[in-house]
């Protein structure tokens, strides 16, 4: 579809140029802990994608997902993040072996503004803290501790352009090929095996912990 | 909320319009949900006389699962929780004479049976083990009710020896226990010489045990006509559920009672901290499985 993928490439002058530089009052927001209100964001939020790369820089980025409050905060420059039921692809572990550096975006259903905190992480199965962790009789095998670097307030402008929390915008993923499509095609699999995908992701998702 | 100690607040519910909420008797619970979707279960410790509120204490346990620090650091006044019917695994019985005992938070249940039975001019007695006697919760109201009230600390009628306090087995004397699971643990094998059914025991931790390793096994659920396979990795409540014979569940750790089914068929092994009869036909399948190759329930 791509023409030629040779478009003018910026560099920060360039970029500056055209963006212009942060407000003070942007800059200024930016704190190298939890302060209260960040704790509060956290405790109600149940979803957040984690970023990470490995030692090369290749970049990757997954959703993690739990009741709300799930992120737990140890104190305000540590938070421990649960490791649940997945692909076991073990993408984002691999690359904090790697490279501890790891970028999280984190969104509460409804509020339009995220909370970004960039930190450290490393990977544990200490006993005490993963029983804390238990959720459904289930505790995690894994968990990620963070030391924060960063955290900030990103304001809710992209959530609001995309109507993420409106309702009537989730006639959108009717138009969307299912999950089984997805897969099948992506693996080469017989047209007919969308279906049993579908069928047995609907269970898989029966089990979450 | 009143902070009743430096860990612990009590909480009066009240519905949404104000109504009358559904009558309870001491040693009931309910289950609370919060807005992070957590529910937990909660011993009724206010007036059963005031069916205007509810009244629940939560201690906060920064080493537990979050729900009770999240009590303690964003639940307000004027917030909306979701709590269900109240409950009583722990009902007051009739007896000659009653010994209530009580360590920390587990004053919980044992407050409002101490109240009941006062006001019934029953025989009664009551030993609260507290770790600091300088501050407890619900001081006020335990003094209030005099002297048949001790409260164990070091620096009040001092610790209680609970081996040698229970020696003694005393007929006709039901005991009513609650507390940390090292306490009701400790009472239980201190009264290893009583008579069978004379304690009463609430936990809100999972009884500390030794289970075998899972093993698969069929649950034929009678009255729907479903076989079920729960396989070792799952609860048989899990494998119920994911069948579309779902069970209401609450605690998940066998010490509420909300999942209890009646088997029809088979041995179940018994892995609650509820079950005190081993061949007991009632079954917490929450935490607990089967010890033959399958199982019928009346389900």
């Amino acid at each position: 579809m791509l023409v030629k993928n040779d478009f003018r490439r910026l560099d920060e002058a360039g970029l500056r140029e055209r963006l212009g530089h942060p407000d003070q009052a942007t800059t200024d927001k930016i704190l190298d802990h939890l302060d209260r209100n960040c704790l509060a964001f956290l405790a109600h939020s149940p979803f957040l994608c984690l970023a990470t790369s490995d030692g090369d820089g290749n970049a990757d980025c997954s959703p993690r997902g739990d009741y709300p409050g799930f992120v737990r905060a140890l104190d305000e420059k540590t938070i421990v993040l649960p490791d649940r039921l997945g692909n076991k692809l073990a993408d984002s572990f691999r690359n904090i072996l790697d490279n501890g550096h790891v970028g999280l975006v984190c969104f509460v259903p409804g509020m339009t503004e995220t909370l970004r905190i960039n930190g450290t992480a490393y990977v544990t199965d200490d006993p005490g803290l993963l029983a804390m962790l238990e959720q459904d009789h289930v505790t995690p095998s894994l968990a990620t501790v963070i030391t924060i670097d960063e955290v900030y307030l990103h304001c809710g402008r992209a959530l609001v352009r995309s109507g993420l929390w409106d309702p009537e915008m989730q006639d959108l993923a009717a138009e969307v090929p299912s999950s089984g499509t997805i897969w099948a095609e992506a693996s080469g699999y017989a047209p007919g095996v969308a279906q049993v995908i579908d069928d047995a992701m609907t269970g898989a998702y029966k089990t979450l912990y | 909320m009143v902070r009743e100690s430096t860990d612990i607040v009590s909480i009066e519910l009240a519905g949404p319009r104000g109504e009358p909420l559904p009558p309870w008797e001491p040693g009931a619970h309910i289950d609370v949900q919060l807005v992070t979707r957590q529910q937990r279960q909660y011993s009724l410790c206010g007036d059963p006389a005031d069916r205007s509120t509810y009244r629940i204490a939560v201690l906060r346990e920064e080493f537990s699962r979050g729900a009770s620090m999240y009590v303690h650091d964003y639940l307000r006044v004027g917030r909306t929780v979701h709590a269900g019917t109240p409950r009583n695994l722990f009902p007051l019985l009739s007896s000659e004479r009653y010994l209530l005992l009580a360590a920390g938070i587990g004053i919980t249940p044992i407050l409002p049976m101490a109240r009941a039975l006062a006001e019934r001019g029953a025989h009664w007695s009551l030993n609260y083990a507290v770790r600091d006697g300088a501050q407890f919760p619900f001081q006020a109201e335990l003094d209030a009710l005099g002297d048949r009230v001790t409260v164990n600390a070091p620096d009040r009628a001092g610790r209680l020896d609970l081996a040698q306090f229970l020696a003694e087995p005393r007929p006709g004397t039901a005991v009513y226990c609650c507390g940390p699971a090292r306490f009701t643990d400790a009472v239980e094998e201190a009264m290893a010489a009583w008579p069978r059914g004379g304690l009463h025991l609430e936990r809100f931790e999972p009884k500390i045990g030794v289970t075998r390793p899972n093993e698969p096994f069929t649950v034929r659920c009678v009255r729907s006509e479903v076989t079920v396979d729960v396989p070792a990795e799952l609860s048989m409540l899990k494998a119920l559920e994911i069948a579309g014979v779902a069970v209401p569940g609450s605690c998940l750790r066998g010490v509420c009672g909300s999942c209890a089914v009646t088997v029809l068929g088979g041995e179940p092994e018994h892995r609650d901290s509820l079950t005190s009869d081993e061949h007991s036909a009632t079954m917490y399948p929450c935490v607990s499985r089967s010890l033959t190759p399958s199982l019928e329930i009346d389900v």
